[in-house]
């Protein structure tokens, strides 16, 4: 991986980091609004899963080159 | 929901309510599927409002894979600035110029992790060599 790639790579990571942070407290704002009587606790699960998500997303994307030669050598 | 709806000060709960106890009072049996009602109908609002709430998300493509999450971030920064255009015209006042900062924080921050970097990989070759010329000031003096 040249470090050009592996610059876009953690630049795409940051972006999709907000986009699911953002995902994941709007998400738990509403459900703690409509469900649980305005607690904090769904806001807070929101978050948690929206960083999760993030963090599985850029683990896939920085092991993507390193999977598709394992592939490769199981198919041989 | 008629109530509600013709009766903008009277709130959601207290329009229900007030239809159960009406029919609670005039008949009795039918005070279980008011209640039954009332509930059904109130978690079918809430149910539908969250549901939708996660269908929208899944859709504009926010829970799915990095590349997705980067271009619906992309498309956000385009879209927020004519946005915001339209809404201070709706109200009509005028939002005060964005301050222009006279330096790049990237810049500055890229130029401070190179020179951090040199400094640290040039470091142990540097302090041999002054180690070196303090040896060899200290032999001289002892000549």
């Amino acid at each position: 991986m040249s470090e050009k790639e592996l610059g876009k790579k953690l630049d795409r990571c940051l972006a999709d980091s907000a986009v699911k942070l953002g995902a994941g407290l709007g998400l738990g704002i509403v459900f703690s609004v409509v469900f649980f009587k305005r607690h904090t606790w769904p806001v807070a699960f929101g978050l948690g899963m929206g960083l999760g998500m993030a963090y599985t997303n850029c683990q896939n994307d920085l092991r993507a080159p390193y999977l598709i030669q394992r592939n490769i050598k199981m198919a041989s | 929901m008629c109530l509600y709806t013709f009766m903008p000060g009277v709130t959601f709960n207290k329009a229900c309510f007030s239809v159960i106890k009406y029919v609670a009072l005039r008949h009795p049996l039918s005070c279980l599927i008011s209640v039954s009602f009332f509930f059904s109908h109130r978690l079918a609002t809430k149910v539908t409002i969250a549901g939708g709430a996660l269908y929208v998300t899944y859709d504009s493509g926010l829970l799915g894979g990095s590349a997705q999450g980067s271009e619906v971030l992309g498309k956000a920064k385009a879209a927020i600035p004519p946005a915001v255009d339209e809404w201070v015209k709706y109200f009509g006042f005028e939002l005060p110029a964005f301050p222009k900062m006279g330096f790049s924080p990237v810049e500055a921050w890229n130029s401070g992790v190179q020179s951090s970097i040199s400094a640290l990989s040039s470091g142990p070759t540097a302090l041999g060599g002054y180690t070196n010329q303090g040896l060899q000031y200290l032999k001289d003096l002892t000549k």
